[in-house]
């Protein structure tokens, strides 16, 4: 990628107003059934960001032309990276209480293979799909978990075009629902508030990110401590998530992939 | 996927591969430093005035730097970001030489304000590829990836909760 691109001033610029801009409208909280919906500033950015968008609003070429918005997708890889600097400097001195949390830390891993539980049947049986049910639901389809599809069938296979699908939904709105995912269940104040911040921890720089400022923002007392675990957490997940995804989580769905096949052949077969 | 041009075909572990920040150290180093200028205004509002954060905004620039370059030398792999994340958790244990300086200068820099700019450059940066992947892969899709979403965060959620 061209460094001009890269640095691009109106790109920049863009980012520092439209990020002022956000953080200065703030945290808005709406209450929604037993619980609240939070509204982080990070929201209000992204879609500022695609109104800005050339390629959705030609008309904002003149501001951000097109290969400038395309340059923009290598730079979130490092704008993330400051970002995660900042959420270890919050596990370091929770060191203590993170190796207290240490057994629920390393089993709380083994959940992130319920990306497929609810998932696989509801597409398999409701939606009727196929194997791209099983590039959809094995992972929550990350870059690393792209690789191993891409190894294993080719990314233009159905489940490469599966895990594509769940990635570009991913991208687009991935961040979004886990704020207020995450902001959501805390207030409903079921789920201990440290478990949900260790299940922040998804693999994802920018979906943790939202996740846990969620409930940092629902529970601010305990701030620190929430971002520590999630840190930790994430941390966790980037190191085994590769290898746990390609030797458990895809034989188990291709595995339940078959089972609720065949148990809908049998049904269909019986109607007949 | 029925046509030839199908978008994922320009989606394939070469451009993955080119992607990682940690293969080109010298741009990235570039564009790091301006995407923490960008942190490092957002920061004003909600976090510190622009010098009381200057030293916070360093302390992670290098850190990244650090990261990337063990990520860059290391001879097996391991995503720059946990790295990244390492050396960051290396540098505030309770043990480590001058700790408590290092969260004293990082406490003036907003966790949240240092994420705003990222969402702004992921809304500027989805591609056409990915508005048309949208509208191909259609609300089934949608519906799915929430569901992946909310299992794998549930999932982990009840696990520790009963393990806490």
């Amino acid at each position: 990628m061209d460094l001009k691109l890269l640095l691009d001033w109106r790109l920049h610029l863009t980012v520092i107003v439209t990020s002022m801009f956000a953080e200065w409208v703030g945290i808005v909280r709406i209450p929604l059934g037993p619980g609240t919906l939070l509204l982080l500033p990070l929201l209000y950015a992204f879609i500022i960001g695609v109104l800005f968008n050339p390629h959705l609003f030609s008309a904002m070429g003149k501001v951000i032309p097109k290969p400038v918005s395309n340059a923009a997708g290598p730079i979130i890889l490092i704008a993330i990276l400051p970002f995660i600097a900042k959420f270890g400097s919050t596990i370091g001195p929770a060191i203590e209480q993170i190796i207290a949390a240490g057994p629920a830390l390393i089993l709380q891993e083994l959940g992130n293979l319920g990306t497929m539980l609810i998932a696989l049947p509801f597409a398999v049986l409701v939606l009727k799909m196929g194997r791209e049910a099983i590039g959809a639901t094995y992972s929550i389809a990350r870059e690393p978990n792209i690789a191993i599809i891409s190894d294993r069938y080719g990314l233009r296979s159905p489940e490469g075009i599966g895990i594509m699908g769940v990635y570009v939904v991913g991208t687009m709105f991935g961040t979004l629902y886990f704020a207020l995912m995450a902001g959501y269940i805390a207030s409903l104040d079921i789920l201990d508030i440290r478990a949900l911040a260790m299940a922040c921890g998804v693999g994802s720089g920018s979906m943790v990110a939202a996740c846990s400022a969620a409930l940092a923002e629902a529970v601010p007392a305990s701030k620190d401590e929430l971002l520590a675990f999630a840190g930790a957490s994430n941390l966790l997940t980037y190191a085994t998530g590769l290898y746990i995804s390609l030797f458990i989580a895809l034989p188990i769905t291709e595995w339940m992939y078959k089972r609720l096949k065949g148990s809908r052949q049998e049904v269909s077969h019986e109607n007949s | 996927m029925k046509t030839h041009e199908s978008p994922i075909d320009q989606f394939d572990a070469e451009a993955l591969k080119e992607l990682r920040p940690e293969n080109q150290l010298g741009k990235t180093a570039l564009v790091l430093a301006a995407v923490c200028v960008a942190a490092w205004f957002s920061n004003i509002v909600n976090g510190s005035p622009l010098l009381d954060a200057l030293p916070g905004m360093l302390i992670l620039y290098v850190m990244v730097i650090i990261g990337l370059v063990i990520g860059r030398i290391c001879p097996f792999y391991l995503p720059s970001v946990a790295w990244v994340s390492l050396i960051s958790i290396i540098a505030t244990l309770p043990f480590f030489p001058g700790n408590g300086w290092i969260i004293a200068r990082l406490a003036e820099v907003d966790f949240l304000a240092v994420v705003t700019p990222v969402l702004a450059y992921a809304g500027l940066a989805l591609t056409g590829r990915e508005f048309a992947m949208f509208k191909q892969t259609g609300w089934k899709l949608v519906i799915v990836a929430l569901l992946v979403f909310t299992g794998t965060f549930i999932g982990s959620a009840v696990v520790a909760h009963v393990m806490l």
